[in-house]
């Protein structure tokens, strides 16, 4: 099998230069499943930022993708609002109850300061740890839930869905809070050495409109890239599920690359908006990459190749959303090595 | 059926369809008052008018929220016009169990469902979300379902589905339900490995699976 000649740093660069790189780049989205590559339970990243950094880089390592994410999953910057998130012993946490019952209570609501709530500390730790230890390799990025989604979690999706029709204001004075707290979190990652990475997946058109997204998702996006954007960093925007009718909001919003989920089609995104924004996707993370063979993963990695490879602004091959913690190691390799051996200009034709 | 009847269920069906709760109960009302049947108005009126809310989230029309928000004028019609209900109009219904899965409390997706399934005709018992496996099939024992229905958000969380059916097969009961399965991870590969009866993609689909399901026995019946 091909090795790799640049590390991810290096091979970023060129690629964004436009100079020769030794393959594409390629991020298959690890999670918790970082948790298997140290025999460690997901439980116990909880609060422990050594833990998840020494796991993160571990599977880095191991796999040699080219960005590592500091995420565990989604609820951290709510939690540290004041969502309560239960912590199965060895699976993802989940959301356990919104912030506030009830909606008389909003006023009680502040936005996180991200050295002091929740478990921001730690996953602000654990970053700080990776990027000594490979930050002169690999970007390490962290992973910021965007407003509309931390808003979601702060009264309940259900809750939030029909207070946009029946009391828009406050679920705008919902995304401003969340938006505070998210760009006080992005200003500690970017001082902490690593960039946001963006995630929305209450924002999909899976869940809401795109008018309710211009109303109520973009402008919050908007500001919280344009803040990040002034730190001189550029950023990731992934939204769950079908986005095909927000593509060039998203990319109006400031986005510098858009994570395209495997509900969305790869090479559509090519064509609408692949002359403005950087695309990474979007393998299967379930289907593919937790059922499948790694044949399975070839075929699918070289189908994504073959919709966009020759993106205008770039591509980088990625599983449509974050994989399953129990992801086959073989599956991740094999669409890593799919990456090697489809070399560059990337082949997509099947390798003897 | 006179054309103050339809007239009426119309404006029920509206009445949802335009999510206006107010409207849906003062047409309920003037159901009631004017003795027309209660079970035709909820079924002309009503869910008519849920389908149609349904057929517009096909379209792209309307989304999540809005059909959330027809949802409940669907339901403070019904509210009003249940009681009225004649007793051998309520028996005979379809009973499904649903839930979200253990370790899982996204539950959106399970609430169309539900909804849609009640627009249908089935009476639905609703577990709520984070629910082990075992509690499934306590429930469905216990009121005599004739499906179960199981949805998930999350990866990690699939396998509890899986943990349903092999309960139903160790206490030999498995095919006194039928068990289906739906949620963003889920595909029709999935419901297959774990020995499911059926995969819905949508809600919608859900309803037409559902039929699909009970139909033959109603058939022999």
């Amino acid at each position: 099998m091909r090795r790799d000649q640049m590390t991810p740093l290096e091979r970023l660069a060129a690629y964004g230069a436009g100079a020769p790189v030794d393959r594409l780049p390629c991020v298959p989205i690890v999670g918790n499943t970082a948790a298997r590559v140290i025999g460690v339970k997901v439980g116990d990243f909880r609060g422990n930022g050594a833990l998840i950094a020494e796991a993160q880089v571990a599977a880095y390592r191991l796999f040699g993708y080219d960005i590592i994410r500091i995420f565990t999953d989604l609820y951290t910057q709510a939690e540290a609002m004041g969502a309560k998130v239960t912590y199965p012993e060895d699976e993802t946490a989940f959301l356990a109850a919104p912030a506030i019952d009830d909606l008389g209570d909003i006023d009680r609501l502040r936005p996180a300061d991200p050295y002091r709530d929740g478990y921001l500390p730690q996953h602000l730790e654990a970053m700080r740890r990776a990027v000594d230890q490979v930050g002169n390799e690999v970007a390490v990025t962290g992973a910021v839930t965007c407003p509309f989604t931390n808003a979601s979690f702060l009264v309940g999706a259900d809750k939030l869905v029909r207070l946009m029709m029946r009391a828009p204001e406050k679920v705008h004075h919902l995304c401003e809070l969340s938006l505070q707290t998210n760009i006080a979190y992005a200003g500690a990652i970017i001082d902490a050495g690593c960039t946001p990475s963006l995630t929305d997946a209450m924002s999909s058109m899976s869940v809401i409109s795109p008018r309710q997204f211009r109303e109520f998702s973009f402008p919050y996006l908007e500001r919280l890239i344009d803040y990040i954007h002034g730190r001189g960093t550029s950023v990731t925007l992934h939204i769950c599920g079908k986005t095909a009718g927000i593509w060039e909001a998203m990319v109006e919003a400031g986005a510098d690359c858009l994570s395209i989920d495997n509900d969305a089609d790869l090479g559509e995104a090519r064509l609408a908006v692949g002359d403005r924004v950087r695309l990474m996707g979007n393998v299967h993370p379930s289907e593919v990459m937790l059922q499948g063979i790694p044949d399975a993963v070839g075929r699918a990695t070289l189908s994504c190749l073959a919709q966009a490879k020759d993106s205008p602004k770039g591509f980088i091959v990625a599983s449509g959303c974050s994989l399953p913690t129990e992801t086959p190691f073989a599956n991740i390799h094999a669409m890593l090595d799919t990456v090697r051996a489809a070399g560059w200009p990337a082949r997509t034709l099947p390798l003897p | 059926m006179s054309a103050s009847e339809r007239e009426l269920f119309q404006r029920l069906s509206d009445a949802v369809v335009e999510m206006d709760e107010d409207e849906a109960v003062a047409v309920a009302n003037e159901v009631v008052e004017r003795g027309i049947d209660a079970y035709r108005a909820i079924e002309q009126g009503l869910s008519a008018g849920m389908e149609r809310a349904g057929q517009l989230f096909d379209e792209e029309e309307y989304f999540i929220p809005e059909l959330l928000m027809c949802s409940d004028a669907m339901y403070a019609g019904m509210d009003v016009l249940k009681p009225h209900l004649r007793s051998d109009e309520v028996a005979e219904k379809r009973k499904v169990v649903i839930g979200v899965v253990e370790g899982d409390t996204h539950d959106i997706g399970k609430n169309l469902v539900k909804i849609m399934l009640e627009t249908s005709g089935f009476a639905v018992t609703d577990l709520g979300r984070d629910i082990p496996p075992g509690r499934f099939v306590e429930t469905a024992k216990e009121i005599g379902a004739d499906i179960i229905a199981l949805s998930t958000l999350m990866t990690t969380t699939m396998e509890g589905m899986g943990a349903v059916v092999r309960q139903l097969s160790e206490e030999g009961i498995r095919d006194r339900f039928k068990v289906i399965v739906g949620g963003g991870p889920i595909s029709q590969g999935f419901a297959d490995r774990i020995g499911a009866d059926g995969y819905a993609v949508n809600a919608a689909d859900a309803i037409r699976l559902a039929r699909s399901l009970v139909a033959p026995a109603e058939a022999a019946a």
